[in-house]
């Protein structure tokens, strides 16, 4: 026990967080590998509290006046925290089988000792780490323990109630996961309810615990519930401090998640915005996160501005590569079918990142590329000028030109071109392009052409 | 019912206030029913009628406007016989009583009442109409189930037993005032009864005051969640109630008598077309289900069924319940039509724009999904409107299998002007009518052509050399507007 309260006397001494948070850590640090052990075995069930609250008195440096509250909170926390210790070892032992959901119900502990520590007002806005450390913790052992749930029970459960007129009830299996999610929203509430003056706020921990709770309804798949999260802080926005005041990483991470929850919603505008905010305030180093920002960043400027990653954006980033790169190149070229072939390839990865839906739209701007071929290879008169009426046909032939080698089905454009009835379909595209203001001009249908602009036919691609 | 309340009895008092003009006794009747009642009537009719609207003694299974026209009648009677200030008012039954009191006694003399009760022969009338003008390109929820699952013939316990059959179909929702009457009730009655009286225990504690410590508590297991029920009863019909206790046996029906049940409900269904019946019997028909843990492929067909018809008479919020728990039902491979009802969760996704669920679904299809005709067709489709490839939607459109027309046909609308405002933008400077009714899935000229001027387009039409041209370069602006409201509101009812 003395390991620990010397720990917490000397975080308390420095007047730091960090090293307040680290002692309740529920992973070793690297110099000192037996950490929880050493804590474990050093006393019992029987004896833990007195054991603690003895030996915090014991290594104060100053004499301690009774009862002291901040003494009493610590005693609890540290209770639990031996205890959460005990399970974690257990569920490390090689020779047992590990069940993370007893580890999960004795960290939630730590976590409600942790909050009561600050609704009681006994911990101070300086230790806010040490709630930080609780809910990250909290939120990984939740998802570990409902691996494990998913893992050794097989069927869905009947209705708890026996009342309702339907089958099954709830049959996602993240029920600690979501209780967790409850967990941190109280620490939100915590944070943003407090009206101490700024300087030794809990409405520092705003950001890190909506980042948090952000990260979880994510995993639960009911991102919706973000929503709701972001109301409240722009409620509250009067009396809190600007975002810029707040540590760079929380930013990141916020703005991040922001922009993720825009692009979702098909505000791709505000999405740009966070985004390349996020992108350039992310440390360098932090490789992983990057990615993360431009998997969402990368079809956003697509969208946004019909902008494709340059190959030296993404070579720090092999995996951002084969993710984008066939459909980045299909597009450049104006392939349809390599379009295609890449987008069904990466469907996987693409709905499992939840950009599918969005990339699918990089058609468009790959069909626009194509048509624009076809301008291009169009005739000049003898001003210089290029042809500004095509044939329907033409851009029919070369559509077909492109689907050819790929699954047979697909366009129903007769290969030579000349049929007038069947480019129905392909009239319907160049329709869109024009619709989506891609392409600037007008089809005559009875004469079966499309009479381009005479300058910015192309709107952004300089012709 | 109750939250259509406030809003009813206003319409309610505003008929009550030109009743059969009474003589000169009495005064002469102001406009306002409201104003009238509190100026002229006596303190004692006041509160009668208040009573008579009052939530708490509102009867299910009587609308309101009969109860109104009840009203109506015995204070204009009363009235006219100057017998406003002898009648007890205090005393006199409510008219929604007298109502009850008055249809137990032809159902008990009887044995050929319908379950209906002035509700369901109307109703019934309403849908043989609407199926008969049904586009013939869609199917129909009763030719899914028959050449799937079901059999036709005569069930032998028809014929053993008629009897049951209707004695079940004369319950009325309030047993307690047909026990009044007649003095007499089944075991399932009694249950009824008790159910009802819990359930107001909660908000009215002060309606059982007879049985202050309400003894039926004593009936109810200590543990609801004891584990499953087994039914012991027969009747083949049964009307839905939301439990509020454990499920008495006596008045579930085993696994063979729920069986016979559905074969029952689909000859029903087909024969009669009485969509609200047929979800009070298919709701009952998943609790009995639910109550006995009974999970079988049976249970999916059940839902299945109960799905398709609430999908065919566009009943949303009940084709989203039973989507939520077919999912359920699927993932633990009992059979029935998972790729099916897979392709109609897409195109409601399609239908409520739902991008979110649309990535789950995509993400949980597998290989063998993607390649089922159903599925695939969904995917299509899907993908074209992504594209917004208005040509290729339609033609998929007019080939829906299964009964996808029924949720295609939610948006074909809003696509439709999505369409009409592509093709007005990029098409100069007019194009023929036929064109529309081709690349927009129209049955005719005269479909399309309808379709325009129900927008209010009829002013872009022009007629040339014999053909209906539309002028796309003055529609633009007018179709943008209205493609624009049409896709803002798409609400969502139930939940998936």
């Amino acid at each position: 026990m003395e390991v620990l309260c010397r720990e917490y006397w000397h975080a308390n001494q420095e007047g730091s967080g960090p090293l307040l948070a680290a002692t309740i850590s529920p992973i070793a640090p690297p110099n000192y590998l037996n950490r929880l052990d050493a804590i474990y075995g050093d006393t019992n069930a029987a004896s833990i509290s007195r054991d603690i609250s003895y030996s915090l008195t014991k290594t104060a440096n100053a004499a301690i006046q009774y009862p002291n509250p901040e003494i009493n909170s610590w005693t609890e926390i540290y209770s639990a925290y031996w205890y959460a210790i005990g399970a974690i070892l257990a569920a490390e032992h090689p020779t047992t089988k590990p069940d993370w959901t007893k580890v999960y119900e004795a960290w939630k502990d730590v976590a409600n000792t942790v909050i009561k520590g600050y609704s009681g007002g006994v911990l101070e806005a300086w230790t806010l780490p040490v709630l930080y450390t609780a809910g990250k913790h909290l939120r990984a052992f939740a998802i570990k323990a409902d691996e494990n749930a998913r893992a050794s029970g097989g069927d869905t459960s009947f209705n708890a109630g026996g009342l309702q007129e339907d089958i099954a009830g709830d049959f996602g299996k993240n029920e600690k996961l979501e209780d967790a999610a409850r967990v941190i929203n109280r620490m939100f509430t915590l944070c943003i309810s407090d009206r101490a003056p700024l300087e030794e706020s809990r409405k520092w921990g705003l950001y890190y615990t909506t980042n948090l709770l952000f990260k979880t309804y994510f995993k639960l798949n009911s991102i919706g519930l973000s929503k709701n999260i972001l109301r409240a802080l722009s409620a509250s926005k009067t009396d809190m401090p600007t975002l810029e005041a707040f540590p760079r990483s929380h930013i990141v991470t916020f703005k991040y998640y922001v922009g993720v929850i825009q692009f979702l919603e098909e505000d791709y505008a505000q999405a740009e915005e966070n985004l390349t905010s996020a992108w350039h305030m992310c440390h360098r180093s932090a490789t992983r996160n990057i990615e993360l920002i431009l998997t969402y960043l990368i079809p956003t400027l697509l969208l946004t501005r019909q902008q494709l990653p340059s190959s030296r954006l993404l070579s720090p980033y092999p995996s951002l590569g084969s993710l984008f790169a066939p459909l980045t190149l299909a597009i450049r070229i104006g392939s349809l079918s390599a379009f295609d072939t890449a987008l069904a390839e990466g469907e996987h990865e693409f709905v499992k990142r939840r950009i599918y839906l969005t990339l699918e739209r990089g058609r468009d701007i790959c069909l626009r590329n194509l048509l624009r071929k076809v301008y291009l290879a169009g005739d000049l008169d003898e001003e210089g000028k290029r042809n500004t009426r095509i044939y329907v046909k033409d851009f029919a032939a070369a559509i077909r030109l492109g689907e050819s080698g790929a699954s047979g089905e697909g366009m129903d454009v007769e290969m030579d071109g000349s049929a007038g009835e069947n480019n129905d379909e392909v009239e319907c595209l160049v329709a869109n392009m024009i619709y989506k203001n891609l392409m600037k001009g007008y089809i005559s249908r009875e004469r079966g052409i499309v009479v381009l602009s005479k300058n910015g036919a192309f709107p952004g691609t300089g012709i | 019912m109750s939250s259509h309340g406030a809003f009813t009895s206003v319409s309610a008092r505003r008929t009550f206030a030109r009743p059969t003009p009474a003589p000169s006794t009495t005064p002469s009747p102001p406009p306002s029913a409201a104003e009238k009642a509190k100026r002229d009537w006596p303190e004692s009719v006041r509160h009668y009628v208040q009573r008579a609207f009052a939530t708490e003694n509102t009867i299910a299974s009587i609308p309101r406007q009969e109860m109104e026209i009840k009203l109506k009648k015995i204070i204009s009677n009363s009235a006219e016989n100057n017998t406003l200030g002898t009648i007890d008012w205090a005393k006199l039954p409510l008219p929604q009583q007298m109502i009850l009191e008055e249809r137990a006694r032809p159902a008990l003399l009887s044995a050929n009442p319908p379950w209906g009760n002035g509700l369901e022969p109307l109703s019934l009338q309403e849908t043989n109409v609407k199926s008969t003008d049904t586009l013939s390109k869609k199917r129909k929820s009763s030719e899914l189930d028959l050449s799937q699952n079901g059999q036709e013939k005569v069930p032998p316990w028809r014929i053993a037993n008629p009897r049951n059959v209707f004695e079940d179909r004369i319950t009325h929702p309030d047993k307690r005032q047909r026990n009044d009457v007649a003095g007499k009730g089944s075991s399932k009655s009694h249950h009824n009864l008790a159910n009802r009286k819990k359930r107001f225990e909660d908000g009215q504690p002060g309606y059982l005051s007879q049985q202050p410590f309400s003894p039926s508590k004593a009936s109810i297991p200590p543990d609801v969640d004891q584990g499953p029920v087994i039914g012991r009863s027969q009747d083949l019909e049964k009307r839905y109630f939301r439990l509020t206790s454990a499920p008495n046996p006596d008045t579930v029906r085993p696994l063979p008598v729920l069986e016979k049940t559905l074969e029952f409900l689909k000859r029903k269904w087909k024969k009669e077309n009485n969509y609200s019946y047929i979800c009070d019997q298919f709701k009952s028909l998943r609790q009995d289900l639910t109550v006995q843990h009974i999970k079988t492929e049976f249970t999916v067909s059940v839902y299945e069924i109960h799905a398709r018809i609430a999908l065919e008479k566009g009943d949303l919020g009940e084709y989203n319940q039973c989507q939520t728990q077919l999912r359920a039902l699927y993932s633990q491979h009992l059979g029935g039509h998972p790729e099916e009802f897979k392709a109609y969760r897409i195109l409601y996704f399609i239908h409520t724009s739902n991008r979110t669920d649309m990535n789950d679904v995509l993400a949980d299809l597998t290989p063998t999904e993607k390649r089922d005709p159903a599925v695939k067709h969904a995917l299509d489709a899907r993908s074209a409107l992504a594209l917004a490839n208005y040509h290729r939607f339609f033609q998929l459109y007019l080939d829906t299998p299964n009964m996808g027309a029924y949720l295609l046909d939610m948006f074909v609308a809003r696509e439709r002007l999505n369409a009409l405002s592509n093709i007005c933008i990029s098409y100069k400077p007019d194009v023929r009518l036929r064109f529309f009714t081709e690349e927009l899935g129209f049955e005719s000229d005269d479909e399309s052509a309808r379709f325009i001027c129900d927008q209010g387009g009829q002013s872009f039409l022009e007629e040339r050399d014999g053909e209906v041209r539309l002028l796309t370069g003055k529609a633009l602006r007018f179709f943008e507007t209205a493609r624009n409201a049409a896709f803002k509101k798409v609400d969502i009812k139930g939940q998936i």
